[in-house]
C-alpha cells in the first residue's frame, strides 16, 4: 500500500509530492496529460516589476526538485474511479489499480463554457486550450481570431496570444441569454473589471502606456463604454459588443458581432461579420472535483471560489479520513497559492501517516506552510476574484458546521 | 436567437430544455431524463454548470450546495478492456 | 502550413529542434514533431475537424483541449475514444476521424 496517491501534477500536485517526499513517504503522483504542470505549464505574464512568469520554467523547477527527491510521477495516465478500500483507497486508473492509504485530490479547474450559436463547429475552443496550443505546444490557435468573453484570464491570454503573433479582432462579450446573464451583460462585466482593476493595478498599467489605474477606470465609467472599444495592448475590448453567431460549414469562417445597448440587448440593424478562423470562449474557471463527488465529499457552493468546492479546511482535509485537496479544486487562486496549499497537503498527510516521534518538527513546518499560503495570497497580483479571502472564510466555516454535526 | 445548442454531445437546445423544464417543473436530474442533456459520451462534464445555471435562472433560485447533477464513474473514458481486467482480479 | 508553428517567442525563445514524426489522419500522410498531441500535430496541418457528431454528422474538433469534454475523440490504430488532445504522436500512428453512426430510417422522439 502507498502512503499517498496525488491525482494531478499541477503546482498543487508537484509541491504535495515535494513535501511528501521531503518526509520519505512512498508516493505516486498521476496526471492525464503527457506532461507535468496543469495549467501552470501554459501560463506566460509578467509580474508588477518586469519579471516574466513562465510556466514552463515554474513547472521545470517543482518537477526537478520532486524528481531528485524521487518522486514517481505518472503522465498520460487517467483515474477514472476511486473508492473506499481496506485502511485508504483503491484508485482506478488506465494503467493499473493503485492502493493508497492517503488521496490528494489536485485536479485543477475546468472552463465554464458560454454556449452560442454555431459554438459547435471545430475551430470554437475554450480560451484555455488557446492557452496550452500557444505556450505548450507552440502551434497557433489560428490566423486570426475572436475572444467571447471579458475577464482577467481572457484579457491574459489574449495577451499570450498576441505575444505569440496570433492576430485577434479583440475581445468581445458573448450574446446575452439565460446562460450568459453575468458574462454578457455590459454592465456587470465593467463593475467586476473595476473590481480587479483596483486590485491589482500593475496588470492594467502593463496594458498600455495610455492607461495607468485611474486613467483605465476613468475610461470605461466616463466615457461610458465608447463604441470602438477601450484598448487593452493595442487590442479592442468591447463592452458593448457581442457575439451573436459563429458561422462556416466545416469550421469556423466568420463571426456575426452586434453592438449592444448598456444592458446588453442587441442594437437592431447594427450587426457585422468578421471573418475569423478560431473564436475562444471564456466564460471563468470552476473546481475540477469529479473524483471528490464519486467518493462522496460534501460540497459548498462558494461563488467567491468558483463554484461548488469540496469541503475542506485549512490543512487542505476533507470530511473523508485520508482524503485531501490543494490547488484550484480547493476554488480558483493563482498557481503561487496552488502551489502553497500543495505543500500544506504534503505535509498534512505525512502529519497522517508518520509516527509521533516527527510530530513538533511536522506541525512547526504546517504551520510556516499555512503561513506561506495567506502571505501568497495578500501579496497576489491577479485575482480572478475581489472577495477571494471571503470565500475561504466561507468554506472554513462549512467545514468547521459539517465537523460539529457529525 | 439561432439554435442554442446546450448539451454538445446530444445536441440538446436552449428552446427544448426550457420547454422541457416550464412544462414538467424539472429538476436538473429529471430534465437529463428526459431531453437527454447530461446522457452524452462526455458524461454531462460539459453541459452540467450550464444545466445547473439555466434552472436557477428559470426557478429564481441560488445554487444549492449539492451538484446538481450526479457524478458517476468512470468520470474519464475507458476501454471495455481495462474494465474487463478488473472485473477479473 | 508551417507558418502555423510558433518557431520564435520573444519571451520563449526559439523552438527547439524536434524530430519529425510521420502518421496518417483518414488515410493522409501528416507530419508533427515529437512532444506533438495528435490535436496539436493537426492544427499545425490546418487540420481542425476530428469527427462528426455520431448522429446528426455536425462536424466537431478539439474544444477544451485538457480531455474533459471529449470533442476531439479519434481512432487510434484501431481503438475508438482516443482524445486527441492527450495522445502522443508516434511514428506511423493511423489516425481516424469518427464517422456517422449508420442512419435509421427513423429516430423515436424526445419525451
Amino acid at each position: 500500500m502507498l502512503d499517498a496517491v496525488i491525482v494531478g501534477a499541477g503546482p498543487a500536485g508537484l509541491a504535495a509530492a515535494i513535501a511528501c517526499r521531503e518526509w520519505g513517504l512512498q508516493v505516486v503522483v498521476v496526471d492525464e496529460f503527457m506532461k507535468p504542470g496543469g495549467r501552470l505549464l501554459g501560463q506566460l505574464h509578467q509580474e508588477p516589476d518586469g519579471r516574466w512568469w513562465n510556466g514552463i520554467q515554474e513547472t521545470a523547477a517543482l518537477l526537478d526538485r520532486a524528481v531528485e527527491l524521487g518522486a514517481d510521477i505518472r503522465c498520460g495516465v487517467s483515474v477514472y474511479h476511486v473508492e473506499k478500500a481496506e485502511s485508504g483507497f483503491r484508485i482506478y486508473t488506465s494503467e493499473e489499480t493503485l492502493l493508497t492509504a492517503n488521496l490528494l485530490l489536485a485536479t485543477g479547474a475546468a472552463e465554464t463554457p458560454l454556449p452560442l450559436p454555431g459554438w459547435t463547429l471545430p475551430g470554437v475552443m475554450s480560451i484555455g486550450a488557446a492557452q496550452v496550443m500557444t505556450n505548450v505546444h507552440r502551434v497557433r490557435a489560428g490566423h486570426k481570431g475572436i475572444i467571447a468573453g471579458i475577464n482577467v484570464l481572457s484579457a491574459a491570454i489574449a495577451r499570450e496570444l498576441q505575444l505569440a503573433g496570433t492576430e485577434l479582432h479583440g475581445l468581445v462579450l458573448p450574446a446575452l441569454h439565460p446562460l450568459t446573464a453575468a458574462a454578457g451583460h455590459p454592465r456587470k462585466v465593467m463593475e467586476s473589471l473595476l473590481r480587479i482593476a483596483h486590485l491589482a493595478p500593475s496588470f492594467w498599467i502593463r496594458a498600455g502606456s495610455r492607461f495607468a489605474r485611474a486613467g483605465w477606470v476613468r475610461s470605461l465609467a466616463l466615457r461610458f463604454y465608447p463604441r470602438s472599444g477601450v484598448k487593452l495592448w493595442g487590442l479592442p475590448v468591447h463592452l458593448r459588443k457581442a457575439l451573436v453567431r459563429i458561422n462556416g460549414v466545416d469550421q469556423v469562417e466568420s463571426v456575426t458581432l452586434s453592438d449592444t445597448t448598456v444592458d446588453g440587448q442587441p442594437v437592431p440593424g447594427s450587426e457585422q461579420t468578421v471573418d475569423v478562423d478560431f473564436v475562444c470562449i471564456a466564460g471563468g474557471l470552476y473546481p475540477l472535483a469529479e473524483l471528490a463527488a464519486v467518493m462522496g465529499c460534501p460540497f459548498k457552493y462558494v461563488e467567491e471560489l468558483g463554484g461548488h468546492v469540496p469541503l475542506h479546511n485549512e490543512q487542505m482535509e476533507t470530511p473523508l479520513a485520508g482524503m485531501y485537496v490543494a490547488g484550484n479544486i480547493t476554488g480558483i487562486e493563482s498557481a503561487k497559492v496552488a502551489r502553497a496549499q500543495g505543500t500544506v497537503a504534503g505535509l498534512s498527510i505525512a502529519a497522517r501517516a508518520l509516527g509521533g516521534s516527527e510530530q513538533i518538527k511536522l506541525q512547526r513546518q504546517l504551520a510556516e506552510a499555512l503561513h506561506h499560503v495567506n502571505e501568497t495570497r495578500e501579496q497576489a497580483t491577479i485575482q480572478f476574484h475581489p472577495n477571494i479571502a471571503a470565500g475561504r472564510m466561507k468554506m472554513a466555516e462549512a467545514y468547521q458546521e459539517h465537523v460539529i454535526r457529525q | 436567437m439561432d439554435k442554442l445548442i446546450v448539451c454538445r454531445c446530444e445536441e440538446v437546445d436552449l428552446d427544448t430544455l426550457v420547454e422541457h423544464a416550464r412544462q414538467y417543473d424539472c429538476s436538473a436530474r429529471e430534465l437529463k431524463l428526459r431531453t437527454r442533456a447530461g446522457m452524452g459520451y462526455c458524461g454531462g462534464r460539459t453541459c452540467r454548470t450550464s444545466i445547473d445555471a439555466l434552472l436557477c435562472h428559470l426557478t429564481g433560485s441560488a445554487a444549492g450546495d449539492e451538484l446538481p447533477l450526479k457524478v458517476q464513474p468512470p468520470v474519464r473514458p475507458v476501454s471495455l478492456s481495462t474494465l474487463g481486467g478488473r472485473l477479473e482480479s | 502550413m508551417s507558418n502555423m508553428r510558433i518557431v520564435d517567442h520573444p519571451i520563449l525563445g526559439k523552438l527547439e529542434e524536434r524530430p519529425a514524426v510521420s502518421f496518417t489522419f483518414d488515410g493522409r500522410p501528416c507530419e508533427g514533431v515529437a512532444g506533438d498531441t495528435i490535436a496539436s500535430a493537426l492544427l499545425a496541418g490546418g487540420i481542425r475537424m476530428l469527427r462528426v457528431q455520431e448522429v446528426t454528422g455536425t462536424p466537431r474538433g478539439l474544444y477544451c483541449n485538457i480531455g474533459h469534454c471529449c470533442e476531439c475523440r479519434v481512432t487510434v490504430d484501431g481503438k475508438p475514444g482516443v482524445r486527441a488532445c492527450l495522445a502522443e504522436i508516434q511514428p506511423g500512428m493511423i489516425v481516424e476521424s469518427g464517422k456517422p453512426l449508420p442512419q435509421r430510417k427513423e429516430l423515436a422522439p424526445h419525451a
